[in-house]
């Protein structure tokens, strides 16, 4: 039983207590709430052999594949969004570089409905998607039935629950209630799909504070495993409130990841060389950060409460 | 006032954002589309409501989004959806149109945004891989209506695609309404030549017009059908100075337009163009 006290750890500890190779994960987030020091910190430990479940998956995706991490990805998506195309997915699929990776292909909602059928512990969803495409056809976990009450055709997909999943919001008390502002993706689904769940969180709040908004607590603490505190985890997407996207770390990125080389390259400078997310904060540079902070608080600011003792900031 | 300079990317989806009606809920896909839903939103169609993959519903941005559940698709959003309830909604017929890209197409509209194979490659060892769905097959299948937007190559306007990711009209005639699929599929594709709509019997993409300074010969080169042509193929219309105007300020860096650099790009400068261009627009509900 997951008890509800302080479930605070240390970000390595996390990873290496629920990440053993050969897991299947996912990621909360997509743009935004990327838990991008969560993926370094994973890359760091060499975690080999995992499943990737997901909808869509952008950049940690990708850097993930690329480092060889992942065996198998099942989801809809993986690219760089508009910025660029996802050429280390590219190379693992067409090339088996670093890594040949397995595909069992969703559409975003398929795949949404997988980890909402595992939510509601049920093992299997219907939809009205993937008719008449090829996805079931390449992907013999779809299964096309007459709706045996109506007789109209319907795809099944199965529930997915991932071994663990890391999902990074904007607030949290030490028990684990997480409070998202901004976009959801799936997170409050993924966080009960999955069999552990590791929360990070921007700050840590007194749970007094967490009951003033009740409403925003998109995650439950007896959902989660861990909480750890990590300042601009999203570096370089975007925590709604807290601080605003680095584009151009983004596309200084898709420079190098034109070749395996140059992405190793990447690496070894952002990832590997750096002992943790302190060290690549202060590499980023505290000018820079504090930017990002100022332009997304200065435009996009989770309200403050009008009553007395109100939500801070 | 009409526009004296534009790029063909600039009309593409000038034409994109002509196709959504003022009042329209409309689901938007990755890339041009995005940029489209602002100069829709900005000019014709200030009713309309724009959702999108990420659970963003109605937003009203200071930038175009750079993905589904960037920023601006949530910001000042009248409210934030998780995913599967977005499309759970598009699925119970609550959005009318969609707007969607694709890498290779057949003439009753069917989709490949999922791999090339290439000569002698296959599924599992494709020439190029895609990014895969994301949400247009779901876009595709369940919205009211769906708008494509791509680029009219050869090799990609073709009688069969390797893979349907998303689907159009199938075989043809009433073929998608017999698959029970919710919405009523493509009604017209953009691409940087003109524009396609699709005959409402036979479901067969026609061209219906001609961006200017295209040609008919131009366009069937490319198509690898004897593709129909309109009985009376009409001209579009060029971009109004004021849809240039709302690319160039809520695009300043002309990311969705393809600008690329192979230079390492200054944090500084980007973030100051950035900064400036939100300080301009001025956020009027």
């Amino acid at each position: 039983m997951r008890s509800d006290k302080d479930k605070q750890t240390s970000l390595q500890e996390a990873v290496k207590t629920y990440l053993p190779n050969g897991s299947s994960m996912s990621f909360g987030g997509l743009g935004a709430r990327d838990p991008f020091a969560v993926l370094y910190e994973i890359i760091r430990q060499g975690a080999k052999d995992l499943t990737l479940m997901t909808t869509s998956i952008m950049d940690i995706g990708n850097i993930l594949i690329g480092a060889g991490c992942v065996r198998k990805v099942e989801g809809a998506y993986v690219w760089i969004g508009s910025v660029g195309s996802g050429l280390n997915y590219r190379r693992a699929v067409e090339k088996g570089v670093p890594v040949k990776i397995e595909i069992e292909e969703y559409s975003n909602y398929s795949a949404s409905l997988r980890f909402l059928a595992a939510s509601m512990n049920i093992p299997f969803m219907a939809t009205k998607s993937l008719i008449g495409s090829d996805i079931p056809k390449y992907n013999d976990k779809i299964k096309l039935i007459d709706d045996p009450f109506t007789n109209e055709p319907v795809a099944l997909v199965s529930a997915a629950s991932p071994d663990v999943v890391f999902i990074h919001v904007q607030k949290a008390d030490t028990a684990g209630n997480g409070q998202i502002w901004g976009i959801l993706m799936n997170d409050p689904t993924l966080a009960r799909a999955a069999k552990k769940v590791v929360l990070t969180c921007e700050e840590i709040v007194s749970t007094r504070e967490i009951r003033k908004l009740p409403n925003l607590t998109a995650i439950p603490a007896y959902c989660v495993d861990a909480v750890v505190e990590i300042p601009f985890c999203s570096h370089p997407m975007w925590t709604a409130g807290y601080y605003w996207c680095d584009l151009p770390f983004r596309r200084n990125f898709m420079l190098y990841n034109k070749t395996q080389e140059g992405f190793e390259k990447w690496l070894k400078e952002w990832v590997l060389d750096i002992k943790d997310w302190n060290a690549f904060l202060n590499k980023i540079g505290k000018d820079r950060l504090e930017k990002l902070a100022k332009m997304e608080r200065d435009n996009y600011n989770i309200p403050v409460l009008a009553y007395e003792g109100g939500a801070k900031r | 006032m009409i526009a004296e300079k534009y790029s063909i990317k600039e009309l593409m989806a000038v034409s994109c954002a002509r196709e959504i009606k003022n009042g329209e809920r409309v689901f938007i896909g990755i890339g041009l589309p995005m940029m489209s839903a602002l100069i829709a939103q900005n000019t014709h169609a200030k009713d309309s409501i724009f959702v999108y993959e990420g659970g963003g519903v109605g937003a009203i941005s200071r930038r175009v989004p750079w993905s589904i559940a960037d920023n601006p698709t949530a910001e000042n959003a009248l409210m934030i959806h998780e995913m599967w309830r977005l499309f759970s909604d598009t699925q119970a017929g609550f959005i009318d149109r969609g707007i969607i890209g694709g890498a290779q197409i057949d003439k009753y509209g069917n989709i490949n945004t999922t791999a090339i194979f290439g000569k002698g490659g296959n599924y599992e060892n494709p020439k190029i891989r895609l990014p895969g769905s994301g949400g247009a097959n779901d876009i595709g299948s369940s919205t009211g209506e769906t708008t494509i937007i791509m680029q009219l190559e050869k090799g990609k306007f073709v009688e069969k695609i390797d893979y349907i990711t998303t689907p159009g009209h199938l075989t043809g005639g009433d073929a998608r309404q017999k698959a029970k699929l919710v919405g009523k599929g493509p009604t017209s594709l953009i691409c940087q030549k003109g524009i396609f709509r699709f005959h409402p019997q036979t479901k067969e993409m026609y061209l219906d017009m001609l961006f200017p300074g295209a040609t008919v010969d131009e366009v069937k080169a490319l198509i690898d059908w004897d593709v129909k042509i309109a009985d009376n193929l009409k001209e579009v219309d060029p971009p109004l100075q004021i849809h240039i105007d709302i690319m160039k300020k809520y695009d300043p860096r002309q990311i969705m337009l393809g600008a690329k650099s192979n230079e390492e790009e200054d944090f500084d400068e980007f973030f100051e163009t950035m900064k400036q261009a939100y300080e301009e627009v001025v956020l009027d509900f």
